[in-house]
């Protein structure tokens, strides 16, 4: 197809995310003063735990959100570096590498300030500046690699950091009751994830010792599940064509979700993007100028790529409406919430991590999404080293054409790591399926 | 039987589990369970009255499953989805697995829905082994597996069954563990090969009928010393869930080495622990599940308290090893994240090693047997100086 991209066709990004940036910097600003403001700090991936550790006065740092703040900055080379140096393979989850090269560089610094050789972290270089941790706690739904990653931080300090692992079991479902949320397997698996939530607790205490704060995690929960339902609310806004929001704007809002501090900020913020998403439905605004296609994506961000690929969608008229990572994830189910009694509600928007539902019940979501958003295509980023995220890929791309009978298409990148990117290879897929769709809508009319 | 003939058997069943198992089915009209690697306990499924059968990578090139797994996928797994596309499980009843290394769950899904006649049975085993919680949990598992089991086959596992069926696997075990021995101590001459036969048979091979081999071959060996082989003395280490090649072992010895042990999971991994004999079944398996990591670490799970490249070191002294070949499945992320720290060890312990990336595909063996050469120089240059 000659496509032909006018450079002026530009991404129409949500003014509202800016605010994200601010919240997401001024975050960092707390996670890098934290050591000098006497304060402890946990290391986590995975599950957003960080509301029982904010409650506790605790400084959460979660290893992706790091690791791609670091590619979203560009500045991800040295830390991935120096695990390349320290022996982690370049096959090995990036996310993983680039957090595990921070923890090298910090002992790296720490080893020649004991040997006397000054090496204090320049603030530019983010991989040291991370502060080192007082406690791991390991909550990893499905991804095998997430736990080995916090076991491997743990021994990197030399096994001297209190480590504390919750397992949360794969949703296998294959008993007739089970269903999404539902059945027998679906309710041992959140009463025993909340059983050991109750027991990191108790860890947690220990390490402040002080009584755990209930009060202050309903408090911070009540934010959460009001800062979800507007998400969700804005969210379904795009159902309306053209999309006021894309994939990308969701993108950009994972933070102030997931790992930035849950007061009433979170809330506002979410209530601006709702505002502004709706406003824009009223006045037809779209998130790209020209949307002549709704794009469902399948896979992890590409973190390095976001702007890039939010411009080069908008370039082929491409809205991309909805997607796994984004519509699938991060406390996607706020009616789970009681913010009296939170726990198990929270153990169980772990469970449904965007991949810890096996293919079955995962595929059926998904194409719901697809249906719900009205999407032509899909467009799946087979992330090299996120073997979470590209396991099911096959059989969801199968699902939606046989099931839906849309177009898909896949390409090659990573979390963080660039170097696995195939530009020429997306622009030529993406065209391939774009052509394929026209055809289609040709032979309808 | 002599040697060579009992291991000519083994090695049979090792190059074709699904030809034996069909065979076995014919003769029994018994189920076949598979199972994945690497902590499934073949004695519940024995114990129902079944051939529990570890599923094997195949040597077949991958042809339908690249269309349900990416190319950078473990050889196990994509070798797994493959068989299972081209309809090669049809011998199965059912499949069993509690193991949740992120590649196998992808397999699994994959599987699942390429054997829509197959039962495919999971309960998540917890790999975080040092919880106060571990060994609760471990005995749940197990005995939610059992459960399934014996709803899939319509009748409970007896107790007395059970017992029976763990004896008899400790007991081979013990006679395998037995030959690693006299290995070590070179009163028997077992190639890497042969030894990797002799344990992926009984992986694969009817129990009782695989102990008798054993009790055979352990007969014949005694009775026949051969002499002490002779050559730089290597550990295996590595390789999880896939044996490795027998070419790329076969290489390894042809460059004047002689392997003396291993942990390799097609090895010593497999057979180095055994159930307790009294008192609940399934409680000793749970603590079998515990024992085996501590006595052999294992990177697919995480174990504070253990070491495993402190394990090899002190396995490689009793074995006076002069060195050892790491072999890494390439793409196998839990050995990817433990390499770094054998590696750290290995030179603080001024203890040479090698290592090997594995692939499913050929594999340019000319070019490793260099790099193998070089490595056993090197060892020699080491200890004429
Ligand atoms: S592989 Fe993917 S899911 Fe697993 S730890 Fe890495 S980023 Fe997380
Ligand atoms: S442990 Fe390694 S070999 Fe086994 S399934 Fe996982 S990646 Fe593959």
């Amino acid at each position: 197809m000659n496509m032909i991209v006018q450079p002026e066709k530009r991404a129409n990004k949500l003014k509202s995310t800016r605010i994200a940036g601010k919240l997401v910097n001024d975050y960092w600003e707390m996670v890098w003063r934290a050591k000098e403001e006497g304060k402890l700090v946990c290391w986590y991936e995975g599950s957003a735990i960080n509301p029982f550790l904010e409650a506790a006065d605790i400084v959460w740092v979660h290893g992706e959100a790091y690791s791609a703040m670091l590619a979203a900055r560009h500045q991800e080379g040295p830390a991935q570096q120096a695990a390349e140096e320290r022996g982690y393979m370049k096959e090995l989850c990036s996310y993983a590498r680039t957090h595990l090269g921070c923890a090298v560089s910090n002992q790296r610094n720490r080893n020649d300030t004991d040997t006397g050789v000054s090496n204090a972290p320049d603030d530019n270089d983010l991989a040291s500046k991370l502060p080192p941790p007082d406690m791991i706690i390991s909550a990893y739904a499905y991804c095998s690699t997430g736990q080995q990653w916090d076991e491997m931080t743990s021994r990197l300090f030399g096994k001297k950091i209190p480590i504390f692992n919750v397992s949360i079991p794969w949703v296998w479902g294959s008993k007739p009751d089970a269903k999404y949320l539902q059945g027998r397997e679906w309710n041992e698996t959140s009463a025993y994830v909340e059983r050991q939530l109750m027991d990191m607790v108790k860890f947690i205490e220990e390490r402040t010792g002080k009584p755990y704060p209930w009060d202050r995690l309903r408090e911070l929960m009540t934010n959460v599940k009001r800062a979800s339902e507007l998400r969700l609310e804005a969210m379904d806004m795009c159902t309306a064509t053209p999309a006021p929001a894309s994939f990308f704007d969701w993108v950009v809002s994972i933070a102030p979700i997931n790992n930035l501090p849950a007061g009433p900020q979170i809330v506002d913020y979410f209530q601006t993007v709702r505002d502004e998403v709706a406003a824009r439905v009223a006045s037809g605004e779209g998130a790209v100028p020209k949307e002549k296609y709704r794009l469902f994506f399948d896979g992890i961000m590409n973190w390095n790529k976001v702007g890039w690929l939010a411009e080069k969608f908008a370039r082929y008229d491409a809205a991309v409406v909805t997607g796994r990572y984004t519509h699938m994830a991060f406390w996607q189910e706020p009616g789970l919430i009681d913010p009296q009694n939170p726990v198990l509600g929270m153990a169980q928007n772990y469970l449904i991590c965007p991949n810890n539902h096996a293919a079955p019940i995962l595929i059926d979501l998904i194409m719901g999404l697809c249906e719900k958003y009205q999407v032509d295509g899909m467009v799946i980023h087979a992330s090299r080293t996120c073997r979470a995220f590209t396991n099911p890929q096959f059989l969801i791309a199968d699902a939606a054409t046989k099931r839906l009978g849309i177009q898909t298409s896949m390409f090659e990148g990573d979390v963080t790591d660039e170097s696995f990117y195939k530009d020429e290879l997306l622009n030529s897929r993406v065209e391939a399926m774009l052509e394929a769709i026209d055809s289609r809508r040709m032979a309808r009319a | 039987m002599n040697k060579q003939e009992i291991l000519g058997i083994l090695g049979a069943a090792s190059r074709d589990p699904l030809g034996y198992a069909r065979a076995w089915k014919e003769k029994t009209g018994r189920p076949v369970i598979g199972s994945f690697p690497m902590n499934f306990p073949g004695e519940l499924a024995h114990a129902a009255g079944t051939l529990p059968m570890i599923l094997q990578e195949s040597d077949d090139a991958i042809t339908l499953g690249h269309g349900l797994l990416f190319p950078f996928y473990c050889g196990y797994t994509r070798s797994m989805v493959d068989q299972a596309a081209r309809q090669e499980f049809r011998v199965l009843d059912a499949i069993m697995f509690g193991d949740h290394c992120v590649q196998l769950l992808g397999a699994a899904d994959a599987i699942r829905m390429q054997l829509t006649d197959t039962r495919v049975i999971f309960f998540q085993l917890i790999s975080s082994m040092n919880d106060p919680w571990t060994l609760g949990r471990a005995r749940e598992s197990f005995e939610t597996l059992k459960t399934e089991l014996e709803e899939f086959l319509g009748k409970p596992i007896d107790a007395a069954a059970l017992h029976a069926s763990i004896k008899l696997y400790n007991r081979n075990r013990q006679l395998i563990r037995a030959l690693y021995d006299m290995r070590k101590a070179g009163t028997v001459r077992l190639s890497a090969t042969e030894m990797q036969y002799i344990v992926k048979s009984s992986m694969i091979m009817d129990k009782a009928e695989h102990t008798a081999l054993l009790e055979d071959l352990m007969a014949w060996v005694k009775a026949h010393p051969e002499p002490k082989g002779t050559g730089v003395r290597l550990h295996l280490s590595g390789h999880f869930c896939q044996a490795p090649k027998p070419e790329v072992l076969e290489m390894i010895e042809s460059c004047g080495t002689v392997i003396v042990g291993d942990d390799l999971y097609h090895g010593f991994r497999y057979i180095s622990t055994d159930v307790a004999e009294s008192g609940d079944p399934i409680d000793r398996l749970a603590e079998w599940y515990l024992a085996r990591n501590t006595g052999v670490p294992c990177p697919t799970r995480v174990q504070n308290n253990v070491d495993w490249d402190a394990f090899l070191l002190k396995a490689m002294r009793e074995e006076q090893a002069d060195g050892m070949i790491v072999l890494m499945a390439k793409f196998c992320e839990p050995h990817m994240y433990y390499y770094p720290e054998v590696k750290e060890a290995f030179e603080r312990a001024n203890m040479p090693h090698l290592l090997i990336e594995t692939e499913h595909e050929a594999m340019p063996i000319e070019a490793l047997k260099t790099r193998v050469e070089t490595f056993v120089e090197i060892i020699k240059r080491r200890e004429a100086a």
